[in-house]
């Protein structure tokens, strides 16, 4: 849910971000790629676009910054929005202000888009359908339940379920690469602690997640151009589901991926060399950017149809306010992602009795699994009968889960340096009173004459006094006598608030 | 009332169901087309384009589609059976246009000829000069209340929006003002795109009620651009932008008796009907009015505004 949308979003985002000016112009030019990623855009930064997006023709008008500020509401909400939309916008070189101020749209974005509106020019980016029908067409049915079986082989893998299959290199590539795997010491791949959070998101993020790795991989190992890679990725998006495409119409490079893209789940072809593949649920929900949705819906269509094992991710977890969970749901793969956080006490035919306590939450954030990943599994898997209740989960268990991981967070350590040994209270405070007004005192304590400074405070308060006493000592004497100084700074040591 | 969860406040995350009510009373678009340049065909490719933008914006924004003709009201889109499947199979997917976007295009086309080619009825009906916008009105209310029922979480936020051509019909305004209360009641705004003519009342009622936009199309060449400005803000949006919209709403009612335009009239103490002359019982509830009272002061009371009304030059109307 919102912690799990925003990693996705934040994701690809940063990743789109990350790329040069002339990749993005390159990517550009895909009509498909321009409507993928105007939808990750901010809903004002989406409207901006669509206002100016149709304006060269009739006359072309020059903006500048400010004049666009003009059609949002003198608010602070709104001019925050505002300006993030811009950011966004000028980030992906979509908008930018040129030199001399006024707003400028990128003019290849610009004609992709239109086109894309308008269905115009030959571009050919939103898949090329197979001229002969199929002989046997694949079913959507057919289709959500081998994109979850291909999916969940790669789960189950990552938990270690017994009785799976070993994966592909290209998956093998990937979970090792992004760290959701390591080698244990008998060579054997075990799962880390970001694999944990990984199971614990929804299905479109973990899509995401792959296939950014994959994006990675396809530059270094593989050599693959990274604008044709995405442009497929964005491709996929578009397409219909159920509906069979052409493979000749790929490039090289984009057929090399559709076989990994295959073993992912994301598309599916009849065998290897076959002329048609057809995307499954998994790849034309890939820029809805709406997670939770799409995966309900992927299960509900399976688990109405099927019933076999991977069936049961439609929601199916009841908690009460008590801690105890029920868990409907016969798959291994859920209960030990349940196991992750739970204490499992029974298990029946159709469900599993778990109950949520410190220990196992403990455990499950000692593993890198924050409140909020549990909380937004917990949501977005909840029952049906539970999603009729406002607030959808129990507040004393939502609020605990919280607290359990704040307690963890009871000690900060800071890096510091402590001030002792001054010779009388007047210096003592002479010296604490400079260095508080700076902002650099971390704790103080009158009767011991001691305060600590922070790293970046301790080299100017150490000036401070040197400086004090060179004055003392020109002055002749004083009140402190020699060397040893107005206060000891006792480097180093630090201390725990 | 399970329709009523949650419909004002609108998250970043919420589906859009925009319901497109297109005015297509032929005789006003050939008119519109000999002054200003703007056809029915023309204004259709901007409305193609606009409504792809729309469903551009989020992958699950949704659009209807219905024609408010002379006679008639009809679903463009969706409608229950798609259409000639069979004629042009090889027109299904084009990999030139997404596939979302050419469903509705080719659906809204071809149906719109439907409507055209079908004039066996456009004889019968007494006001030609105007077009069905309370029935249009109306089923877009039926579908939108059956989406919502269907969607157990909230998650659509519905907005209507008109592109009205023709003039106010008087006949309909007691049906029109039971829509726009019905959308008002449900939280969901009206938008109005005047095309051509002369300002129609009752739907700039319907925007200020609902509080939707209403706006006067005055480049016709830009129709699109007033479109995506005014009209393509999905109502997150717009609780962060000034969009442009009129100041000045007309109130004058239409009696229930004549359907005549009134700036004065009569109006029944129990139902609130109105009527531009006194009657000894209510048409509409069937009550029994004593009119004496209205002999007595009301008819002064009346004429003294009417020669309050001249002395100000009749700056405004209200209803009495």
């Amino acid at each position: 849910m919102p912690t799990a949308v925003t990693h996705f979003k934040t994701n690809i985002y940063e990743c789109l971000e990350a790329l040069p000016k002339p990749t993005l112009d390159q990517l550009y030019r895909e009509p498909a790629t321009c409507l993928a990623i105007f939808r990750l855009l901010p809903p004002l930064a989406r409207q901006l676009v669509m206002s100016l997006l149709f304006t060269q023709p009739i006359s072309p008008i020059n903006l500048t910054q400010s004049d666009l500020r003009l059609w949002v509401k003198n608010e602070a909400a709104a001019l925050a929005k505002f300006d993030e939309a811009l950011d966004k916008l000028s980030k992906l070189s979509i908008m930018t202000t040129d030199s001399t101020g006024y707003i400028q749209m990128n003019s290849s974005f610009r004609e992709r888009f239109q086109d894309c509106l308008t269905g115009g020019g030959d571009h050919q980016s939103f898949g090329v359908p197979c001229e002969r029908p199929a002989k046997d067409k694949p079913d959507i049915t057919f289709l959500d339940r081998h994109a979850m079986k291909q999916w969940e082989e790669i789960l189950h893998f990552m938990v270690g379920t017994e009785s799976t299959r070993q994966p592909s290199a290209a998956v093998l590539k990937v979970v090792t690469r992004a760290k959701l795997m390591k080698e244990g010491k008998d060579k054997q791949l075990m799962i880390t602690n970001k694999g944990f959070q990984f199971l614990l998101q929804d299905v479109n993020t973990q899509v995401w997640a792959f296939l950014i790795q994959y994006l990675d991989i396809a530059d270094e190992l593989l050599h693959m151009n990274v604008v044709e890679v995405l442009n497929f990725f964005f491709m996929l998006g578009s397409l219909e589901l159920g509906m069979d495409y052409s493979v000749e119409a790929l490039t090289p490079t984009q057929k090399q991926l559709l076989d990994d893209l295959a073993n992912f789940g994301l598309a599916y072809r009849r065998k290897k060399g076959s002329s048609r593949y057809y995307p499954t649920r998994l790849a034309t929900t890939l820029t809805s950017g709406n997670s939770a949705v799409v995966s309900s819906a992927v299960s509900s269509s399976t688990s109405t149809t099927t019933g076999e094992d991977g069936a049961t991710e439609q929601g199916f977890i009841i908690v009460e306010t008590n801690y105890k969970l029920y868990a409907y749901t016969e798959s291994k793969l859920q209960i030990s992602v349940l196991r992750l956080f739970c204490e499992l006490q029974t298990r029946f035919a159709n469900m599993v009795y778990a109950l949520i306590t410190r220990d196992s939450v403990r455990k499950a954030l000692k593993h890198g699994i924050t409140a909020n990943q549990i909380i937004s599994y917990l949501t977005s898997h909840a029952h049906p009968q539970m999603k009729k209740q406002v607030p959808l989960l129990p507040p004393t268990v939502v609020d605990q889960i919280r607290l359990w991981e704040m307690e963890r967070n009871r000690l900060v350590a800071t890096e510091c340096h402590l001030y002792k040994e001054f010779r009388n209270q007047g210096d003592y405070e002479m010296v604490l009173k400079h260095a508080t007004n700076l902002g650099y005192v971390i704790w103080s304590n009158a009767r011991k004459r001691m305060f600590s400074v922070t790293e970046e405070g301790h080299e100017h308060v150490r000036n401070y006094i040197k400086k004090k006493i060179a004055q003392r000592k020109t002055n002749g004497g004083g009140v402190g006598e020699a060397g040893s100084g107005i206060g000891t700074p006792n480097n180093g040591s630090p201390s725990v608030r | 009332m399970s329709v009523l969860k949650d419909t004002a406040t609108v998250n970043e995350d919420d589906a859009n169901l925009l319901v497109l009510i297109i005015d297509t009373n032929p005789l006003i678009w050939t008119r519109s087309a000999k002054s200003t340049g703007l056809s029915l065909k023309e204004a259709l490719r901007h409305l193609l384009v606009f409504i792809n933008a729309h469903l551009a914006l989020k992958h699950d924004n949704e659009v209807a589609v219905i024609a408010s003709h002379v006679d008639v009201s009809k679903f463009l889109f969706p409608i229950p059976t798609p259409p000639r499947l069979s004629e042009d199979t090889d027109q299904v997917v084009d990999s030139n246009l997404y596939q979302r976007f050419k469903v509705v295009n080719d659906q809204v086309i071809g149906n719109m000829k439907d409507l055209f080619e079908d004039i066996t009825t456009l004889n019968s009906y007494p006001d030609k000069a105007s077009s069905m916008i309370a029935g249009a009105l109306s089923m877009a209310l039926c579908y939108i209340n059956r989406i919502m029922r269907a969607d157990e979480i909230g998650h659509i936020k519905p907005r209507i929006l008109i592109i009205s051509i023709s003039p106010d019909s008087p006949y309909q305004y007691i049906s029109i003002m039971n829509c726009i209360f019905s959308a008002q009641k449900l939280g969901i705004p009206i938008d109005v795109c005047k095309v051509h003519g002369e300002d129609t009342v009752f739907l700039k009622q319907a925007a200020h009620i609902t509080g939707g936009r209403y706006l006067k199309l005055q480049i016709p060449q830009g129709f699109l651009q007033f479109l995506m400005i005014t009209f393509l803000p999905d109502r997150f949006t717009r609780n962060y932008q000034c969009l442009p919209g009129e100041e000045k709403v007309d109130f004058s009612a239409s009696c229930f008796c004549h359907k005549k335009m009134i700036d004065i009239g009569y109006v029944c103490s129990v139902c609130l009907s109105i009527f531009c002359h006194p009657l000894e019982q209510c048409s509409t509830c069937r009550t029994n009015l004593i009119l004496a009272s209205v002999n007595e002061c009301g008819l002064k009371l009346v004429n003294g505004i009417k020669k309050l009304d001249k002395a100000k030059g009749r700056e405004s109307g209200g209803s009495t």
